[in-house]
């Protein structure tokens, strides 16, 4: 429906379910997300790879979706803040951000929780360096930080 | 070369609307036949925490449980007016006006209970989270009991609070006027270290004394504090619309740069607590005042340790190599002169 | 058990959830945030929503001469295309004052100024059917500095005049605390513009209900005043207006007066569909308020002893074009120009100045945060002066019970300015922190 490319079928993974729809083409992953798949989780702060609220994972790598054209996401893994964890089977990244106060407006949590769960997959005990540079991609207007930091630290202690 | 200094910042900030503004809150709430409540509240929820902090109230005021409230807020259809959540007034006023809500619905419930445990009225309290009779130890009902009796014989469950922050106008002339009805206090202490060389500013500390009155929830205060102590940072090293002839040129993520996890220093939170009558449970407002004083503590101490001051408010490595005179000074912090700025006559 | 100890119930099962005020209890949204099934302004949909978007002015002052909106209106998608002509009410808002136009009518005064807007099936279309709207303007002089503002032969951005509002605040003689004091500081003091950057940008979607009640949810920090500025523009009576806020990704002010309320209202009823609109980042930063850049010069006099006598000040405050909240930043500058101490003697005016520069509005700090710029670094001036540590400088003044303010009110027990500073004396000796140490480190 959207603009006047051609229709791509998007054949994939999402959030460990496999689906396979036919889009208009030519997006960023962010809006396909949002608007076809209706995974309003993911948030758009800037729409220009600065802020980081719309980060996913593809193949469980952190990805800016609002500059990753969606046909790249086709045959692959696509995670979301939905997929990461409910309620009653919360992420221990999300049960620390609850616990430790690192949400606030929690505009940017999403995207933030989805660069903590990357760090922490591919570190089972990162240091506070290595969280900072985790997340400095991730832009928080409100939180300071701090809690978040704290909140990765905690996930970790609780996963190891 | 690398230098380091200390600065203090204070300030005083006038919470709420005051010179006689309108500044009330109001606010609803109901038992329902379980135990549960419902706070009906037009205030907003920006991420500061009001709804939790509102829940906390009704918990303490009826003796619920925390996860038993639930707050339906901003809602021209549902909920009573309660002002803008802004003027750092939002526990301040509409805190009061769910403690009036309270209020209305208590001597409902303490009549009932005293009824039930055959005592007077005046000896029924509610404390640590139960209604209890003063001086028999031992006559305690639950809440949820309380609330469940309330509904079987037809009490009244819904109540309704309306608080009026009154203050007064001032002198039109002079300003003289007791224009506002509770101040709020702060100071914090920045440690930082000004590489000479660049010109970069690193925070190597920041502490936050803020005087919140009454923290209800320090976690919430702690985030308040932390956030508006970087918001401040940002300000002083790092944020500034370049306006020319109008135009914002900089009005992108890419080249406007706020503060990233890499730019926060370690931040103690020091909560201060000199209560205020006029405040629920004393609690004052502090959601602005936590970032007020960061950029005066920043500029304070890069003068304490380079010895010169950076007039301009924006501490950018280019304006302290400035005023260090490594590079040309002739930019905007190298400014007005006292004559350009004539003192209004008296 | 005897009867006068009868239990009528035990309480202790339902105490699970007892804690006292003063306990860190999880926030009430917090899970819904952490699993993002939150919603903000921008991930509320109707069935056949249409996409608003705005046409912004390109010129900071500039008279409207023609728009012609004949091509975008004749676009395929495109259900509806306003200028100030389609207004059913007054094009007026204002937080504080109406002072502001919805859609520029004849003149523009800032560059970022809604002109027109569109409402089309895809963003797309719409930012297309946006981009095909020719506008001619005549640019005129603007205004650009406060200074330069109250000029006489300045040019006029408002047709009143550039001054906005002049607050005087005037305790004890001044003059006479000048003379008295051993030492005075002067400077001038500029702070510069500061934008909000919420992360989410300010958005909402408007609709009307099958009962004819005009719908608007949207990220706001006030639904009442949404709710009255919107009837007015749309002529309608108030109760038929309905205002919800959505969960909120930070206001700091910014969303306090209307942002995108009353444009989706219009486009709503316009089109009589769903309409919702969501600035993107830039165009957040163009259009909508900033923290107030001031131009200040003060001065503060003090005995050899470190007691303050007097100060005298003036702000210049830069609105921009609208008051939006500026008439009442750059009045509570006035006042809190001296900061927590005590001055037996107070001169400040502030001046709110009309400039064609980005709007200026509530921030929080609200000209607080500018005054302490100014005050902070005039006390520590002063203390280097007199050879006071300080610390121990802001102690010996600072206001206490029984003091008064700059407006002559007096302190009340509450008054907790010294407690804070005793706080930072404590940690500076816990961490054996000391001021002018002039320490270098490699
Ligand atoms: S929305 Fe993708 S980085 Fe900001
Ligand atoms: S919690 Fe608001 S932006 Fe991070």
């Amino acid at each position: 429906m959207i603009n006047n490319q051609k229709d791509v079928l998007m054949d994939l993974v999402i959030n460990n379910k496999h689906i396979s729809i036919r889009a208009g083409g030519g997006r960023c992953l962010l809006d396909f997300l949002r608007e076809d798949l209706s995974l309003m989780g993911t948030k758009e702060g800037c729409g220009e790879g600065e802020c980081g609220s719309c980060t996913v994972l593809l193949d469980g790598k952190a990805v800016l979706s609002c500059m990753t054209p969606m046909e790249r996401a086709i045959g692959r893994e696509v995670t979301t803040i939905e997929g990461v964890g409910r309620p009653g089977n919360l992420h221990p990244l999300q049960q620390a951000m609850m616990e430790e106060g690192g949400v606030q407006c929690g505009f940017c949590t999403p995207g933030m929780i989805m660069s903590g769960v990357e760090l922490l997959n591919r570190k089972s005990n990162p240091n506070r360096d290595e969280i900072v540079e985790g997340i400095s991609g991730n832009l928080c207007r409100c939180t300071g930080y701090r809690k978040i930091i704290t909140a990765i630290e905690r996930a970790a202690e609780k996963m190891s | 070369m690398k230098v380091r200094g200390i600065g203090i910042g204070s300030m005083v900030y006038g919470v709420g609307y005051g010179f006689s503004r309108p500044d009330f809150a109001s606010a609803e709430v109901e038992i329902a036949p379980d135990g549960t409540v419902t706070i009906w509240s037009g205030a907003s929820e920006l991420g500061q925490g009001i709804r939790t902090v509102l829940s906390q109230i009704v918990a303490q005021e009826f003796g619920a449980a925390y996860e038993d409230i639930r707050v339906i807020s901003a809602d021209t259809d549902k909920t009573p007016d309660s002002g803008p959540v802004s003027a750092s007034r939002s526990t301040y006023v509409q805190g009061n006006a769910v403690l009036a809500a309270c209020k209305d619905l208590k001597q409902e419930l303490i009549s009932l209970a005293s009824e039930l445990m055959g005592v007077e009225s005046n000896l029924v309290e509610i404390q640590n989270g139960q209604i209890a009779a003063k001086d028999k130890i031992g006559k305690i009902i639950s809440f949820s009991k309380l609330a469940s009796e309330m509904h079987v014989q037809g009490r009244r469950t819904h109540g309704f609070g309306w608080h009026n922050n009154r203050t007064l106008d001032v002198d039109k002339n002079t300003s003289q006027g007791d224009a506002y009805s509770s101040y709020a206090w702060a100071s914090q202490l920045v440690e930082v270290e000004v590489d000479t060389q660049t010109g970069r500013v690193k925070i190597l500390r920041l502490a936050s004394a803020t005087d919140v009155g009454k923290a209800i929830n320090p976690q919430l205060i702690e985030g308040q504090i932390e956030g508006g102590a970087v918001q401040g940072l940002g300000f002083a090293l790092m944020e500034e619309m370049q306006v020319e002839q109008g135009v914002f040129n900089n009005a992108n993520l890419s080249t406007y740069l706020i503060p990233t996890a890499a730019d926060v220093p370690p931040i103690d939170s020091l909560i201060v607590e000199v209560s205020d009558p006029s405040g629920p449970y004393g609690a004052k407002g502090m959601a602005e005042p936590a970032t007020i004083p960061t950029t005066p503590a920043i500029l304070n101490a890069i003068a304490d340790a380079i010895s010169k001051r950076v007039r301009y408010s924006l501490a950018s490595p280019e304006n302290v190599l400035k005023v260090l005179g490594k590079i040309d000074g002739s930019g905007k912090e190298g400014f007005l002169l006292l004559e350009d700025i004539p003192y209004p006559v008296a | 058990m005897s009867d006068t100890q009868e239990i009528i119930e035990i309480k202790f099962a339902d105490h699970r959830g007892y804690v006292p005020i003063g306990s860190s209890v999880i926030r009430e949204d917090a899970l819904a945030k952490v699993t993002g099934q939150a919603e903000y302004s921008g991930d509320i949909s109707r069935p056949g929503m249409l996409h608003g978007k705005v046409l912004m002015s390109p010129f900071p002052h500039a008279l409207v001469k023609h728009i012609d909106t004949s091509k975008a209106a004749r676009m395929q998608g495109v259900h509806a295309v306003l200028t100030a002509k389609d207004i059913p009410g007054e094009n007026v808002f204002g937080i504080a004052i109406a002072d502001q136009q919805v859609l520029a009518d004849k003149k523009v005064r800032f560059v970022g100024e809604p002109v027109a807007l569109v409402a089309a099936e895809d963003p797309f279309i719409a930012a297309e059917a946006v981009r095909s709207i020719k506008v001619e303007y005549e640019p005129l002089q603007g205004v650009f500095d406060p200074l330069a503002g109250i000029k006489e032969d300045a040019p006029r951005v408002q047709e009143q005049g550039n001054i906005l509002l002049h607050t005087k605040v005037r305790k004890g003689d001044y003059l006479k605390g000048f003379a008295d004091a051993d030492v005075v500081v002067e400077n001038v003091y500029r702070t510069h513009g500061q934008d909000h950057v919420p992360l989410e940008p300010e958005g909402g979607i408007a609709w009307i209900e099958n009962d004819g009640v005009l719908t608007i949810y949207s990220s706001s920090q006030y639904v009442f005043r949404d709710r009255k500025q919107v009837a007015r523009v749309l002529n309608l009576p108030v109760n038929r207006v309905r205002s919800v806020n959505t969960t909120v990704g930070g206001g700091f002010g910014r969303k306090d007066d209307v942002t995108v309320e009353i444009l989706v209202s219009l486009l709503a009823s316009a089109t009589l569909k769903p309409v919702r609109l969501v600035y993107n980042r830039h165009e957040s930063m163009m259009t909508q308020t900033h923290r107030h850049p001031t131009i200040t010069r003060v001065r503060t006099g003090a005995t050899k002893e470190g007691k303050l006598t007097s100060m005298e000040g003036v702000v210049y405050g830069d609105t921009g074009p609208y008051s939006s909240l500026g008439i009442f930043v750059i009045k509570k500058m006035a006042l809190h120009l001296g900061g927590p101490y005590y001055f037996p003697n107070y001169k400040c005016d502030s001046i709110s100045v009309y400039t064609n520069n980005p709007i200026a509005g509530a921030f929080r700090g609200f000209g607080i945060f500018q005054s302490a710029i100014v005050h902070e670094q005039q006390m520590d001036e002063l203390a280097a002066k007199l050879g006071i540590d300080p610390l121990e400088f802001r102690l010996k003044n600072c206001l206490r019970e029984g003091l008064s303010f700059s407006t002559g009110q007096v302190m009340n027990e509450a008054c907790g300015i010294a407690a804070t500073l005793e706080r930072l004396k404590e940690y500076m000796a816990e961490h054996s922190l000391r001021f002018s140490r002039n320490m270098e480190v490699v």
